[in-house]
């Protein structure tokens, strides 16, 4: 039988859950022996192909995030959430607070370390952003959810090892957290 | 037959009649998830986490308001309730910010926990991005609103245990914002007496106190030590969390105790600020206008030369803070009073202490305990004040004066000279001039025992008081300590009013002396003077063992200006306390050492060690040990009495207590109080 074939993308957040999916340190050989990472940040493959598992960090903010999310969740047969931005929206839910024009010139124009006489805001070949900033499940299906900032990495592994199972796992009590 | 016994979870669970279902279910040890209730306030039944079912019963019922009843049969943790509890946190999750990764109060949230606990990896339902105001007017405590679930915690907590009724609830709905004093920022409260209670009790990290946040969760803490505050002489029972050795958080510990568990401002933030102040480390000799260290050694030797060339003088001296332990101050009683019979022994504010001893002797010669917890004041339905402000003086006192007075309907009567502390909530108020204020008393005390109404052109205030009091049950009569510090025979006056109006208590009679300093009822038969003599020191060697916490008596501070030597034994350096020093010996702080203090509320309570000593200390018996071999005389631990046993002795009921003949103005009488 194939090893299963495992994609995973890093949208809106900090790269800590893929950080910590790499702690799990000398037990990732082990898995590399069952799983064939395709397209993930770590191996830099960009194009997604059909995978059993795929994985989403971080929350979805703007156009760009929320098609790679309704791509690879057309592409893989389980999909992951991993880390309190994914599940939550996590501190990207900030700028929610505001209306996107304000956003944008917050970032662009007003903070104290920008330097942008003219005011421009860039537009056209940047992804607009969403309204507010999403857990992925407010886009596409989620059959997995791991919160956690960043969630432990023997949560991660339990997950995969779940799967390797043939289940599709909830994350138990002794095994969640959200920071 | 009050026994009850239900059926939980199928396990038999006995319980008490009036129990509710939660109740009898944590007599048994049956967990039920709960989130707004909390166990020393009134239930609610809001956030519903605690729902259970009841056989024969078609609704989910609030396990915290419901009561037990003989037979039920009750089921906790059926799937039905695991999901309608999960679906509770989900819909809380939703409708405000509950971003834990950037919360101060994450791994210490009971809505985390409840979370994790029920499984919730997800929420169903869309988030609203509440959008309230972070308040953070006060200095001391900051209000995330957008953190809130409404469980209301802080108003009770604020409104049956402090008593301040500042916070309350505003508008409905996902609106409701918790505001203080009808829509003001907390910062801008004037009835806020900042004690922290609402933090202490919030499950959230809504309400939280800049001195604690991001100092560590409690789990993540080395150790909790319960303690007592030593900053006024309630002792109230603190647990300190310590964290690489500083203090991490402090927290009331009894929830069912008459305070509740609740601290005031000097006992929540009275630690954290002691741990930071600049230390005496190591013991120094005065070298002209500075200090130069010393040795032990060299310090202790130098002391007991210079006692033994003035102890047969009589022109040497001690004085040593409230503050100590029993165990302290019997030490140095048996140093100063046996071993070098210095005749000039006291304690800082031995005034205000020596008038409420000498004003309770006519009472104690009785065999009576003139004087009863404070927290009795719980229990009574009239309060005279005389010439006291609680709020300064007991903080704690003063909760349990509102609590009465506003939830259970005390009345509350002022008798001052100078103010109504509390203005708002007072039935009467008399100001009568300090020269007048024995005469009124007297009155009041006439006009109860007679049980006849006084009649005099403008009394009617006074009228009004004795009325208040010869309808009162439960009556008790709080002394201010400046009214005993300069006219003791006032204090009598008082206790006769008690009296009179039949004030008693189970311990004793129903007063309450606002002695202000820690353990100052420790002093009593142990360092405080009979007679005064600091005013008048002029003193070749004094002895003076500070703690630091609070600011030293003005008196004290002027004879050691005058003192030819003077050894300071104390942890800080205390302005301008070191300054007259020529030998500076370090001391433990507070919360480096351990004993017992004698408490207003009537126990003994035990002050535990919080964090290590971190100066280069030895123990104080060590210390006067080797002045005392230096100086030539022997000494003997264990020859006081000990402290408190005479102090809270009692032979007699109180009710068999006899009116007391008032003892003249004393010279001081003309003073200012």
């Amino acid at each position: 039988m194939a090893k299963p074939k495992l994609a995973s993308v890093w949208l809106e957040a900090c790269a800590g859950c893929h950080m910590s999916f790499l702690d799990i340190d000398e037990r990732i050989v082990d898995l590399i022996g069952k799983v064939d990472l395709t397209s993930t940040p770590i191996t830099d493959i960009k194009e997604i192909p059909d995978v059993d598992v795929g994985v989403i960090e971080g929350a979805l903010g703007n156009e760009e995030e929320a098609h790679i999310a309704r791509e690879l969740r057309s592409k893989c047969r389980i999909l992951i959430a991993w880390g309190d931005c994914a599940v939550f929206g996590g501190i990207n839910c900030m700028r929610n607070f505001r209306s996107v024009g304000d956003v944008l010139k917050k970032g662009y124009v007003d903070t104290i370390s920008t330097v942008n006489p003219e005011g421009v805001i860039p537009g056209g070949d940047v992804p607009a952003l969403l309204k507010h900033a999403i857990p992925v499940d407010r886009e596409v299906r989620v059959d997995v959810y791991v919160p956690g900032c960043p969630p432990d990495a023997d949560t991660i592994l339990y997950v995969f090892q779940e799967i390797l199972q043939g289940r599709i796992p909830k994350v138990p009590s002794d095994k969640m957290r959200y920071d | 037959m009050s026994d009850i016994t239900l059926n939980i979870d199928d396990i038999v669970c006995k319980g008490s009649r009036g129990d509710t279902i939660l109740e009898v279910a944590r007599k048994n040890d049956v967990y039920i998830p709960t989130m707004c209730f909390l166990e020393g306030l009134s239930p609610m039944g809001s956030c519903r986490m605690c729902v259970v079912e009841v056989e024969g019963n078609p609704k989910l019922m609030t396990s915290c308001t419901t009561p037990a009843s003989d037979g039920m049969k009750v089921h906790t943790k059926t799937e039905k309730l695991r999901a309608y509890r999960k679906q509770i946190l989900e819909l809380l999750f939703a409708g405000r910010n509950h971003f834990c990764m950037f919360c101060s109060q994450s791994g210490d949230c009971e809505l985390q926990r409840l979370a994790i606990e029920h499984g919730m990896d997800a929420v169903r339902y869309p988030f609203l991005y509440a959008d309230f105001n972070n308040d953070t007017s006060d200095g001391a405590i900051q209000v995330d609103h957008n953190r809130c679930v409404l469980c209301l915690r802080c108003i009770r907590v604020c409104a049956e245990k402090v008593g301040a009724h500042t916070l309350d609830l505003d508008k409905r709905g996902w609106a409701s914002r918790v505001v203080a004093d009808i829509g003001l920022p907390l910062g801008k409260s004037d009835t806020c007496v900042t004690c922290g209670a609402c933090a202490q009790v919030c499950p959230t990290g809504t309400i939280t106190l800049r001195e604690f946040a991001y100092r560590g969760r409690r789990h993540d803490c080395d150790d909790q030590v319960e303690s007592i505050c030593p900053l006024c002489a309630m002792g109230c029972r603190i647990r300190a969390f310590v964290r690489t050795g500083s203090v991490a958080r402090v927290e009331g510990v009894c929830v069912d105790c008459p305070d509740g568990g609740q601290l005031c401002r000097k006992g929540r933030w009275g630690l954290p600020e002691s741990t930071e102040r600049e230390r005496v480390t190591k013991p120094m000799i005065r070298q002209g206008s500075t200090f130069r260290e010393a040795t032990w050694d060299e310090a202790l030797t130098l002391a007991a030369d210079r006692i033994r060339a003035a102890a047969p003088t009589g022109r040497a001296g001690a004085v040593v803070s409230e503050l100590c332990t029993d165990e302290e101050l019997s030490i140095f009683a048996d140093f100063f009073k046996g071993s070098l019979r210095f005749d000039k022994v006291d304690c800082f504010a031995g005034d205000a202490l020596r008038g409420f001893v000498r004003g309770f002797e006519p009472f104690t010669k009785q065999g009576l305990r003139p004087f009863t917890g404070a927290h009795d004041i719980l229990q009574a339905d009239a309060i005279l004040l005389l010439g006291a402000n609680p709020q300064d003086e007991a903080p704690v006192t003063s909760s349990y004066i509102r609590v009465a007075t506003i939830r259970n309907g005390a009345k509350l009567l002022n008798v001052s000279h100078c103010c109504d502390p509390y203005p708002n909530i007072s039935d009467a108020d008399l100001r009568v001039p300090v020269e007048d204020m024995g005469t009124t008393l007297a009155t009041l005390t006439g006009a109860l025992e007679r049980r006849e109404p006084i009649e005099c052109a403008g009394m009617a205030v006074l009228d009004a008081i004795a009325s208040h009091l010869r309808n009162a049950k439960k009556p008790v009569v709080v002394i201010g300590s400046a009214v005993a510090r300069f006219h003791p025979e006032l204090v009598t006056a008082a206790v006769n009013v008690a009296i009179a109006a039949k004030a008693f208590f189970g311990d004793g009679l129903g007063v309450v002396p606002m002695v202000t300093t820690g353990n100052g009822l420790g002093t009593v038969n142990t360092i405080l003077a009979d007679t005064p003599w600091v005013e008048d020191a002029n003193l070749d060697f004094m002895y003076v063992f500070s703690t630091g916490m609070v600011p030293d008596a003005k008196p004290v501070l002027e004879a050691m200006s005058r003192a030819r030597f003077v050894v300071a034994h104390t942890p800080y350096m205390v302005h301008p306390l070191v300054n007259m020093a020529d030998i500076l010996l370090p001391a433990p702080a507070w919360y480096e050492r351990s004993g017992h203090y004698c408490t207003l509320e009537g126990e003994r309570r035990r002050m535990n060690l919080i964090v290590s000593p971190k100066a280069e200390l030895r123990g104080l018996s060590v210390i006067l040990h080797d002045i005392a071999a230096g100086a030539g005389v022997p000494f003997e631990t264990g020859n006081s009495a000990v402290p408190c046993e005479n102090v809270f002795k009692s032979t007699l009921p109180p009710e068999q207590a006899r009116i007391a003949a008032v003892s003249a103005p004393s010279t001081a009488g003309a003073r200012e109080v």
